[in-house]
Order: structure tokens, then sequence, then C-alpha cells
């Protein structure tokens, strides 16, 4: 599995053309033949569930909803909870015996290399996958599973509460004992996200990052999102690991929160959905995924100011260029061994 | 030929095993096998038991446990008393009051409290910041007390009821007494009324220490940022994958046992002395005249009242039409976005308010029906052995509702009875979890109604089942229709026993309200819990109309 560069995510020109094309015709509403083939198999299914964990509850509705637009007849149930409750419904539907899912996405990379190596994700390589940046395409050479979701995760601070000079820097910042009873963060046993981060912050610090962490008495909520409305209330000043499309949503309407790109880095976390062999709607689920590499998709979840796939959609306004980010994320292998074992230990630091 | 009754003996009988013995034996059986492979094992126990985490999780459910009925008693206790034997005013006050309380679901209730009493952004700690001039937090919801509060908040109602009905029964003349060998109002209360009345007392906190151990929305709302974990969030992650189902079975047999031991305990404290408050002898009843003191004891059951439902539902009034709650009352903070992203925008909320309507009908229809036929079986004595088919149908009153959900998910989620993901496992996980109610409500009724009438008609020539439908049921009409609302009430807010047994298509309000709850949205929740208010307060309307005002305060 290769590991995401920055140089990759702006050479997404290659792919530029065929994109181009794709999207002239979906204009057209005459769909490629690939598509309107699986378009016709995909009617006859009606519809298709998809579990979730990457979008916000806000942005996987109107993605879900786009999707019908552009294909009419195609409902899509949108499960979305937290990446580690998406996977455990998958885990109860499968020790039931029951197949109810047919797109499966987390920001948790081990799940899918899990459902993979088990023999439980389908083999699929969506045509429309050409069309995006040269980076996101293959993160799995086997074609199992593919980027649906690019999350930028970095820390918020409330700008009623705390003046620009005062604000934390970095993650080491943080957990500066000033900020006692101010931060917010998500919990890496419901966020797939917050797993990723504690597996990079421990990497950088140590686990005493996060005992030391404990000391400031953190509000701990579930999803990534959560210290998003605890930053909006002014419940809490300082937010770590929010994703950038919530916060960005957040500030346009008017929240008087800002974003930090941390100078340790920022958490960028590629998210992959994939198909699970027994799907109940199999030709959904593989339109679903074309659909997910396709213009729509990027254009709808931009809508709530998440980073496209694609370099024919816009990067969200108020972003800063992500070229001029300082990108950091652990390796897949790091993921897969350190997210069970951070698990345990969050909860033996934190107590939930 | 076969009288019917033996017929539906037989089938209530199976009806029964599937619905509540089913799920527990399974249980059982589960708790000692090996994942995977099936065979004998005591390793699920070492399991569920061999973290010093998980034994602090239960040791913090009991304690909560018993906090909030405690809190509960202090809540209900005197308002019991100030309607049922004072002249204190206001008392239709107080039955909205307890009403009200009782049909919030209680994971609303504390999404409200957060917004009154989160320690920097609370409405109450900001109205002390201003007042003080300090910064620190007046009360603090993220924390073991507020846990206990807001938990004791929406079951006060339950030893409210309890009481009430007791006291109802208590006459005047054994307080007269008390007050001829010269002790006050208040020592006759506390010698004489109180004690009288301890059996419903103690079954009321019983009952809400069976509630408080099994909830599940309120302790995942409040008690992870709270940092307290619970038997029931920990018990949620014996779901995460791999889904241990067996640690998760044993891990939850000791919570039966000690339901099990608190129903002894409570026999034990209650065998040796005598409660009979009912003679023969007419007692008299007359309001104990309070004089000054009585605004008094409206003044605790008014701050009650606005603690439990006045507060609470005016910030989450606020919060659904605000675009960020934290930014008060402000003409550019007001919005209708957080209705119309539901309603237009939320392919999943219009279906899981249906989902939720249909499933809790068909629950209390099917708890109502098998209720009163258990009832008419036992009460009339048709068939030996009736006692079977009570305690089956009151069992459940003793198991928490998410240890039933985990029983019914290793009972009936796989092949061969494969209903995992379908309506019919909801159905039937609400219709054995509150089956109780119902048989407790039908019982009650049938008590009513003298077997002579059944017999007139028996003699005119109609068959048993006839004149249960054309004689019995009218009779008890209004008592089935107040059985059936009270059900439908409690099963469309209920959460623990839905969380397992969900899947993508069967989601009911309560799942999702907790789905959208782990982004901490609350101004979308707000707009979530009013439709889920307003289609409640619609139907205890109709129940108003039809079982008569007062249909959920008579003695479940």
């Amino acid at each position: 599995m290769t590991k995401i560069t920055k140089r990759q995510l702006f050479t997404g020109a290659a792919g530029f053309a065929i994109g181009g094309t794709a999207m002239r015709q979906a204009a057209a509403q005459a769909l490629p033949p690939h598509e309107a083939e699986l378009y016709a198999a995909a009617k006859r299914e009606g519809e298709l569930t998809w579990y979730s964990g990457q979008l916000s509850a806000e942005s996987s509705e109107a993605v879900g909803a786009a999707f019908t637009r552009q294909y009419p007849g195609v409902k899509v149930n949108v499960v979305r909870s937290t990446s580690q409750v998406a996977f455990q419904r998958l885990s109860q539907d499968v020790r039931a015996g029951v197949a109810q899912c047919d797109v499966f996405s987390s920001t948790d990379i081990s799940h899918s290399t899990f459902l993979k190596r088990e023999g439980m994700y389908m083999q699929y390589r969506p045509k429309n996958i050409d069309g995006v940046l040269e980076a996101v395409r293959n993160l799995d050479p086997d074609d199992y599973f593919h980027i649906s979701y690019l999350g930028l995760y970095l820390m918020a601070y409330n700008t009623a509460k705390v003046p620009a000079a005062d604000a934390p820097k970095s993650w080491k910042d943080a957990i500066d004992g000033k900020w006692k009873n101010q931060v917010a963060i998500g919990h890496p046993g419901y966020s797939g996200a917050i797993g990723t981060l504690c597996v990079l912050l421990r990497k950088l610090y140590g686990w005493d990052y996060f005992k030391t962490l404990e000391r400031s008495r953190p509000q701990i909520g579930r999803s990534s999102q959560d210290p998003v409305t605890m930053l909006n209330a002014g419940e809490r000043t300082v937010g770590l690991g929010v994703p950038i499309g919530t916060t960005l949503y957040s500030m346009s309407r008017g929240n008087p929160i800002e974003l930090i790109y941390p100078t340790d880095g920022t958490l960028l976390v590629p998210s992959p959905s994939g198909i699970p062999k027994n799907a109940p709607h199999p030709n959904a689920a593989k339109l679903f995924m074309e659909f997910a590499a396709a213009p729509g998709f990027s254009k709808a979840a931009g809508e709530f100011f998440n980073l496209p796939l694609r370099s024919d959609v816009p990067s969200p306004a108020g972003s800063r260029p992500i070229d001029q980010i300082k990108l950091v994320q652990p390796t897949t292998e790091e993921i897969e061994t350190g997210v069970p074992e951070i698990k345990e230990l969050w909860r033996d630091t934190f107590g939930v | 030929m076969i009288e019917p009754a033996t017929l539906i003996w037989v089938a209530l009988i199976v009806v029964l095993l599937f619905l509540v013995a089913g799920p527990m034996l399974k249980l059982l059986a589960v708790s000692f096998e090996r994942l995977g492979s099936g065979t004998f094992t005591f390793n699920n126990y070492l399991q569920a038991y061999g973290r010093a985490r998980y034994l602090e999780a239960l040791g913090n459910s009991l304690v909560l446990g018993v906090a909030s009925s405690a809190l509960a008693v202090l809540f209900a206790v005197p308002m019991a008393w100030a309607v049922s034997r004072t002249d204190m005013p206001g008392k239709a006050l107080v039955w909205f009051v307890v009403m009200g309380a009782f049909v919030v679901p209680p994971y609303l209730g504390a999404i409200g409290w957060i917004l009154l009493a989160g320690p920097n952004s609370g409405v109450i700690n900001t109205v002390w910041h201003w007042i003080s001039g300090t910064d620190s937090a007046l009360v603090n919801i993220y924390s073991f007390p507020g846990l206990a509060f807001v938990i004791a908040l929406h079951s006060f109602p339950l030893i409210f009821i309890f009481v009430k009905s007791a006291l109802d029964l208590v006459s005047s003349e054994m307080e007269d007494a008390a007050n001829i060998l010269g002790a006050g109002t208040a020592a006759a209360t506390r010698k004489i009324t109180l004690p009288l009345v301890w059996p419903s007392i103690l079954g009321g906190i019983i009952l809400v220490f069976l509630e408080t151990v099994a909830l599940f929305g309120t302790p995942a709302i409040i008690g992870i940022p709270a940092r307290i974990n619970v038997v029931t969030t920990q018990l949620w992650q014996f779901f995460e994958y791999p889904v241990r189902v067996e640690v998760a079975a044993a891990y939850a047999m000791p919570l039966l046992l000690i339901t099990m031991a608190l129903i002894g305990s409570q026999k034990l404290m209650l065998a040796r002395k005598g409660y009979v408050s009912q003679t023969g002898k007419g007692g008299e009843r007359r309001p104990i005249r309070l004089g000054a003191w009585r605004w008094a004891l409206f003044g605790w059951c008014g701050l009650v009242g606005a603690l439990a439902v006045a507060m609470p539902l005016l910030v989450l009034l606020q919060a659904s039409f605000a675009k960020a709650w934290g930014r008060g009352l402000s003409f550019d903070n007001l919005t209708l976005n957080n209705y119309t992203f539901l309603i237009f925008r939320h392919e999943m909320a219009l279906i899981s308010i249906w989902n939720t309507l249909w499933y809790s009908a068909a629950a209390a229809t099917l708890a109502v029906l098998i209720a009163l036929l258990v009832a008419y079986i036992v009460n009339r004595r048709l068939v030996p052995f009736g006692g079977v088919l009570s305690f089956l149908a009151m069992a459940p009153f003793v198991i928490p509702g998410i240890v039933m959900a985990i029983g019914f998910y290793a009972a009936y989620a796989a092949p061969p009875v494969a209903l995992y993901g379908t309506a019919a496992i909801l159905i039937l996980a609400f219709t054995a979890r509150f089956l109780p109610i119902a048989f407790a409500s039908s019982t009650a009724a049938l008590r009513a109604v003298h077997p002579e009438m059944e017999e007139a008609a028996r003699i005119l020539g109609s068959g048993r089942l006839r004149t249960i439908a054309q004689i019995t049921a009218p009779l008890v009409r209004k008592s089935l229709i107040g059985g059936w609302l009270i059900v439908f009430i409690v099963a469309s807010r209920e959460l623990s026993a839905a969380i397992f047994l969900v899947g993508p298509k069967t989601r009911t309000m309560a799942v999702l309200l907790y789905d959208l709850s782990e982004a901490g949205n609350f101004e979308q929740l707000a707009a979530f819990g009013g439709i889920l208010l307003t289609i409640t307060m619609v139907l205890v309307g109709i129940g108003m109309k039809l079982a008569g005002r007062d249909f959920m305060l008579r003695r479940m």
C-alpha cells in the first residue's frame, strides 16, 4: 500500500482529461457506457445501503441525495455513525449471518485491509477512478477498496474566548497545563480518525502525551466532530483532531471558530470504501463506487467544505491550499497494529 | 372437545417461552460458550470480570442506581404525599409535571441539561458567571452527581405513581389516632403514613434502580464526557469487533443475580410486618390542612417541575431554532434549518418516525393482547398452573432492557430464526420488555369485573371467546386503552433494547437520535426531539380523551 505524499496530491493532472470528459457527458445526461450498464442493473435493485463513518451526517445525506438525483430510481439508505460503530454494525451483521451493507466506508483503514484479508470484500475497480487525483487512485493495488474521503484533521479554537496570539500552535502546545479544562477531543473507540491521530501522536511524543493530556481534563466526545459543537457553544476553547470540513462549515455559519494548522503536522487520513462480497445490491454498490470517483460526489461533499478527490472540483473556500500544509500520516501497518492498542491504552488512561 | 381456553393456554405458553424464556435461556447458555467453536468454557466470565475497568463499570452502575433512586424518592414522595393527603393548591399542575417528566425521553432530558448545566456555557452557569463575576461553574452536568440527577428527574414519576396510589388507600383515621395521642402532622406522617406505604416506596425504588442500571442513552451522552463508564456502555464495548456476545452475556449475568437479590430482599424486608391499610370498615379520608406549609410544598412541586420539564424543554426549544445554541437568543441566530434538514433533507428521519410509530403500536397491541389473555386465564382460574403464565409475563419486569436485547440478539438474530435487521425482532423485543406493564394493567382491570356478568352470557349460550369479546372486553376497554398507550409511549422512546437489534432500514427515532448525538450536534438533536415530543403529546391527548385524564397515573 502506498503512502500518499503531498507531491502526489498535486500531480493529478494526468486524470484530468478523462475526468473532464466524464463530466461533460454527465452534463449532457448521457451516461458513459459502463455507468449506463450498471445503472440499468442498479435500477432493478432499486436501492443500496451505505454504512459510513466518513462524512458528517448532513453531508452524507447530501451525497446520498445527489446520487439519487444523478441515478433516479436508486435510493441510498445512509447509515451514518462513527467509523468504529459502523464497523461494529457490520460485524454484528456478519455474526448474525445477515447481509445488509452494500458499501462500507470508514476512516480507519485497518477495517478495509482486514475485510480484504478475510475475503469479505468484492474486487472492483471503478472506471471513473482514472479521473481522481493520482495519489488517491491506488490505495489498494488489488482494487478491493478505494479512497472516497480525504480527511484533514487539525486543531481549532474559539476566537471569542482565546486571542489568536495565545492559541496553541501545535499538538504539543495543546497539552500545556494552561489549557486545563479547555480542550475537547473525540474518542478512538468511536472515531476512526481519532484512532489514527492517537497512533500519530504516540509515534511523535510517546503515550506520555496522553497522560499529560489527561491531567488537563479534556472533554471527551465520541465523533471527531463533537469538539466543533463544544467550541461553537464556548463550552471548550480548543478542539483537537477536528475534521476540516465540519469546522469550515461551522465557521461559514458564523460561529467564532478558527482553524489551527499544527506546526508539527496536519493529519491526513485517506479513508477507503469497499463493497462487501455478500452485498445485497451489488450493482447499485458498484455504481456508487463509480459515483464516489466522479465529480458529482466531490461536489456534493464540497458543499460541506470537504476536500475534493478530483482536480476538476475546486477546493473548499477558506482552507489553506493543500500544498502549503505540512501533512503527516502514520503508515497503514502502524494503524493496523496501533489502533487496537490505543483503544485499550486510552480506556486505561481516561477511564471511558 | 377441548375447551378453547386450553388451546389458548398452550399457545400462550409457546408465545411466552419464545418472548421471555428463550432469549434468557440462550443468554445463559451463550455465556458458557467459547467464541467460534461453541464448546463449554468459563473463560467468558474470566474475560468479563478479569479487568479492573470492567468491575469498576459494574460498581459505577450500582452506585448510580442507588443514587438515582434515592434522588427520585426525594423528588417524588413529598409530591405524592402532597397530592394525595393534603390541601396543597395546584394539584393539577403536579399532575402535569409528572406526566411531562414521564413523556420526555431520558436522553432528551440529558441533552437539555447539557445545555443548562454545561460547566462553561450552560445557561445556569452563564447566569451564575454574570451574577458572581467569577468564571467557575456553579453546576457541572458532566459529573457523577449530574448523571444521577438527570436520571432521577426522568424516573421519579414511577415512584410517584406507586406511592400516590398507596397513599390514596390510607384512611385518615390512622393519622387521627396518632394526633389524639399527641403527635403533630409531621410526626404522624413520618411514623404512621409513610411507613404504611413503605412497600410501595420500596417497589418504586427497585424499579428506578433497574431502569437506571439498564439505561444506555444518558450514560453515553453524559457519562462519556464525564468519564464515567457504566455497565451498559461496557456491554456496548463488548459488541465492538470482534462481537463478543459470549462475554457480554457473562457480564450481564450478575445483573440478573442482583435483580433477583433485590426482589428477594424486598420480600424479606416486608415479610414480618403488616401493612394493611384497607379494612372492611370504610375509612374516611380528609385532606390534611397544612396552613402556610402548603405553599412550601407547592414550591417543591414547582421546583421539581421546573427542573424536570420546564427548564430543559425551554432550552431545547431555543436550541432547535438556533444556528449555534451557545450564541443565545438573537435574531441572527434564528433558523429553521434544523427542522428542514430533518424533514426534507434527511432520508432516514421520516422513515424512522414512521418506524417508531408502527413498531410501538404493534408492540403495544401484541403486549396488551397477550397480557389480557394471560390475565383472564389466570384470574378466572381456567387452567391449572396459571401461575406459570403470570410468572413469565411478569419476568421481564426484572430484566434490564439492554440484557433482554442481547438475549434477543443471541437467540433470534442468526439463522434458523434469522430475524436480525427485520422489524419483527424490534417489535417482539419491545413486546417482551413491556409485557409486565400491560399485564399489570390488564390484571387490575379484570379484577374489577365480577365474573357474574360473564356467567350470565354463558348461561344464555355464548361461548367463552364470544363472552370475552362482547362482555368483558368492552367493560375493561378504558383500562386497556390506558395500558396500550403507556406501552406505546415507553416503546416509542426505547433505546437500550433497540440499539443492538436495529438494521439499516429499521432504525427508530431513538436510535437515529443516538447516532446523531455522536457528533454532538445539539441543535439538530433538539429539533428531532421536538418532533418526537410533538408526536407523543398528540398521542397523550388522544389517550386522555379515550382513557380518561389520569390514564398514566393509575397504578401500573
